[in-house]
């Protein structure tokens, strides 16, 4: 802009002061309110806010002044927590041989990363997707050799699973994938707990036993480990497995990946891998997820206008 | 040893008294091709429908799924759903079949030159039943440019290739034709006209494109052709923009025998044009998602959501599941084989939960309405076959069970 435009917009500018003056101005593109806050890498668990600007998170701290952001998400029914990670998946943007596709299986269960074996993974999706190779630990199923410190062993509670106290004593982390509840139940029992979870979702598995995060999730909790540990091993844990310490957590300046969940309770039944089935009372479902600072879903509407308030209609735009 | 032999002669003798291989116990069946609208049992032998009837004795089945509470409907037919060729398709299995919806037409993914590809990549390897809408133009649905192109747009090569596979394709879908007049349109009817099948249309209408709504339903569809994306009213301009009555040249056209078909997608369910329209009786003929990859997002339009939006706008769940099964049947010519549990029928199935709440539905413009009613699919039987079963309904539980 030359100076002599600049100056020939000033003459406006006083006149409008007052009425800047008198509003707040939005410092926050996004705001979300007095959500049950679960972050295990910072420590934090309680009804907090959470402040967004573009892709990044600002602000993480109770009462925050909503006048201040200009969407307001008022997620007091639920847990708000890291976009979770998922290290074992099979997603392509085409669904290609066993692969799923990723978005509406990943971001409506409030996993924003997915580590996947499909080769053309990232296309056109929303989800992050990384892929094994170079710089990430070895993953295996079915046996531990070669598997080393900070290598991975998924199905670890699968019918065919190595023993696995030895493998945790030198270090190899253990997943689990597709798994049994006969086989998880016990362990879970003698809290001999999995260091990250993860789904295996893939086409034999997205029908049943129905393998997405949530679904995944509410198995473990109806198996007696507590929403804090389920938490943890989505973000933190699975984020230092893959070596991606950015991701996983609320931290002020970092991504702005975030799950909003839903507890509900009631009369529910889950199918394990072997398509036994286990009765339970309580269901995780994600309502809102947010990715890179955007709702990419958002199931009960919360940041959607209802439709007689949202002005007049046209279909010519 | 002998414990084994005593066994296995009472599993025996049990069997030969099994008439069936599967009930469905005690749901509230809606067949409307049957009129049956009540509690019943609902049996399966292989992969066909054995028998619909009350209090089926449970010795007599293999296998009891006690689905008290629960809907039970024959498989839903999407006729206008997106899983090839155009770049948001979305496979069926894991978006359709969790939804209930056992039988898919897509909608224009191929056209005559690519449904040999559409068939061996998807149709040929989904467990959903697989159906084609053909695209006028031989490409498929590629885009503005592909689509515009009335050098591909050719009826006798699309009615030929219909010829060859009239058990896949259902009819002729024209679509985004952003170029002035009738020229797809009528390419399209005149397909149609060759090989005997409807035609769908997707057809904007806008300032400029030398056609009218008036026109197009009352002078170029034929009785039995679809006009989709009914409450876009851009596409069929439902209501009148200043009175917001449903226009005469709709009812009208509603009369000779054209069908509007929902079509919900990310841009053509819209809730002041859906109210409007239901509350002045112009409900959808045939209830259908235009699931691809961005509404699934947005307005999560599967068949169980839509069923669940016309429901919280009044209608009732027996209608709303006609229009989902049987009147979709008719349209594609697959009833009765297709859209009932009628006895010796293929064994396509859904079982559903009618949630109580306030729920948020969404419309294609991501505007939000309450609803107190949500229906969800727990069960779905596709070919005599339990392919999903999101509670276990029909699992051991896992501290009981003796094997594999």
């Amino acid at each position: 802009m030359t100076r002599r435009r600049l100056l020939a917009g000033l003459p406006l500018i006083p006149a409008m002061t007052p009425a800047i003056l008198a509003q707040t101005p939005a410092i926050y593109d996004l705001l979300l309110k007095n959500g049950d806050v679960l972050d295990p890498k910072n420590n934090r668990r309680g009804r907090m806010d959470i402040a967004v600007v573009g892709d990044k998170i600002v602000r993480v701290a109770p009462n925050l002044p909503a006048a201040h952001a200009k969407l307001v998400l008022e997620v007091g029914d639920y847990y708000v927590t890291p976009g979770l990670i998922d290290i074992h998946t099979h997603f392509d943007a085409l669904g290609d041989g066993v692969n799923v596709q990723p978005d509406h299986n990943a971001l409506t269960n409030g996993v924003t990363t997915a580590v996947t074996t499909g080769s053309k993974a990232a296309r056109g999706s929303r989800t992050r997707l990384l892929q094994w190779g170079e710089g990430m630990p070895a993953m295996k199923e079915g046996t531990a050799e070669g598997l080393g410190p900070g290598d991975i062993l998924t199905g670890m509670y699968g019918p065919k699973a190595p023993p696995l106290e030895a493998l945790r004593q030198r270090g190899v982390l253990l997943d689990t994938g597709s798994f049994w509840f006969r086989v998880a139940a016990p362990a879970i029992q003698k809290g001999f707990l999995p260091d990250t979870i993860s789904t295996d979702i893939q086409k034999d598995t997205i029908l049943l036993p129905r393998a997405n995060m949530m679904t995944t999730l509410s198995k473990f909790l109806n198996l007696g480990m507590t929403l804090e540990q389920l938490v943890e091993r989505t973000t933190v844990n699975p984020a230092k497995a893959i070596k991606r310490p950015e991701l996983g957590h609320l931290t002020e300046g970092g991504v702005a990946d975030i799950a909003v969940i839903e507890l509900r309770k009631g009369k529910f039944g889950f199918v394990d891998a072997g398509l036994a089935r286990l009765a339970g009372d309580r269901k995780l479902r994600c309502v809102l997820t947010l990715r890179a600072g955007r709702v990419v879903w958002d199931a009960e509407g919360l940041s959607m206008t209802e439709w007689t308030h949202a002005g007049p209609y046209s279909n010519f735009k | 040893m002998r414990g084994l032999v005593v066994c296995c002669g009472l599993w025996a003798a049990s069997l030969a008294a099994q008439t069936y291989d599967l009930v469905l116990a005690g749901g509230h069946v809606i067949d409307p091709a049957n009129g049956i609208n009540q509690v019943m049992d609902v049996a399966v032998t292989g992969n066909r429908i054995a028998r619909v009837a009350e209090n089926l004795p449970r010795n007599q089945a293999k296998q009891v799924v006690d689905v008290a509470g629960l809907y039970v409907t024959p498989g839903l037919i999407d006729l206008h759903a997106h899983v090839f060729g155009y770049s948001g398709s979305l496979l069926p299995d894991d978006t359709q079949l969790v939804a209930g919806t056992t039988t898919v037409v897509d909608c224009g993914g191929s056209g005559w030159r690519t449904f040999d590809d559409f068939r061996a990549r998807i149709i040929d390897k989904s467990q959903t039943r697989v159906l084609a809408w053909l695209n006028i133009v031989g490409r498929g649905m590629l885009g503005t440019q592909v689509e515009n192109n009335t050098e591909d747009m050719d009826p006798k090569a699309t009615a030929e290739k219909i010829g060859k596979h009239r058990d896949l394709i259902m009819g002729i879908k024209t679509a985004h034709y952003s170029r002035p007049g009738w020229t797809a349109l009528d390419r399209a009817v005149e397909a149609g006209r060759l090989a005997d099948v409807p035609v769908i249309v997707d057809n904007n209408i806008l300032t400029g494109m030398e056609r009218t709504t008036r026109e197009k339903l009352l002078d170029r569809l034929r009785p039995g052709d679809l006009a989709t994306h009914s409450y876009n009213d851009r596409q069929n301009e439902l209501l009148d923009r200043h009175s917001g009555k449903v226009q005469e040249y709709a009812r009208q056209a509603r009369t000779r025998g054209v069908l509007f078909d929902m079509g919900h997608g990310a841009g053509s369910f819209l809730w002041p044009v859906a109210t409007q329209a239901m509350r002045q009786g112009f409900p959808p003929d045939t209830i259908s998602t235009d699931l691809h990859s961005s509404s699934i997002m947005v307005g999560e339009p599967d068949m169980p959501n839509c069923i669940s939006k016309v429901v919280n706008l009044g209608m009732t769940l027996q209608d709303a599941v006609a229009r989902s099964t049987v009147s979709p049947a008719k349209a594609i010519k697959r009833y009765p084989e297709l859209g009932t549990l009628g006895v010796g029928k293929t064994a396509d199935i859904g079982v559903f939960t009618m949630r109580q709440g306030v729920f948020a539905f969404k419309d294609a413009w991501a505007k939000k309405m309450l609803g107190r009613q949500k229906l969800e699919c727990l069960l779905t039987v596709r070919n005599g076959r339990i392919v999903f079963d999101q509670e276990g309904l029909s699992r051991p539980d896992w501290k009981t069970e003796v094997k594999r």
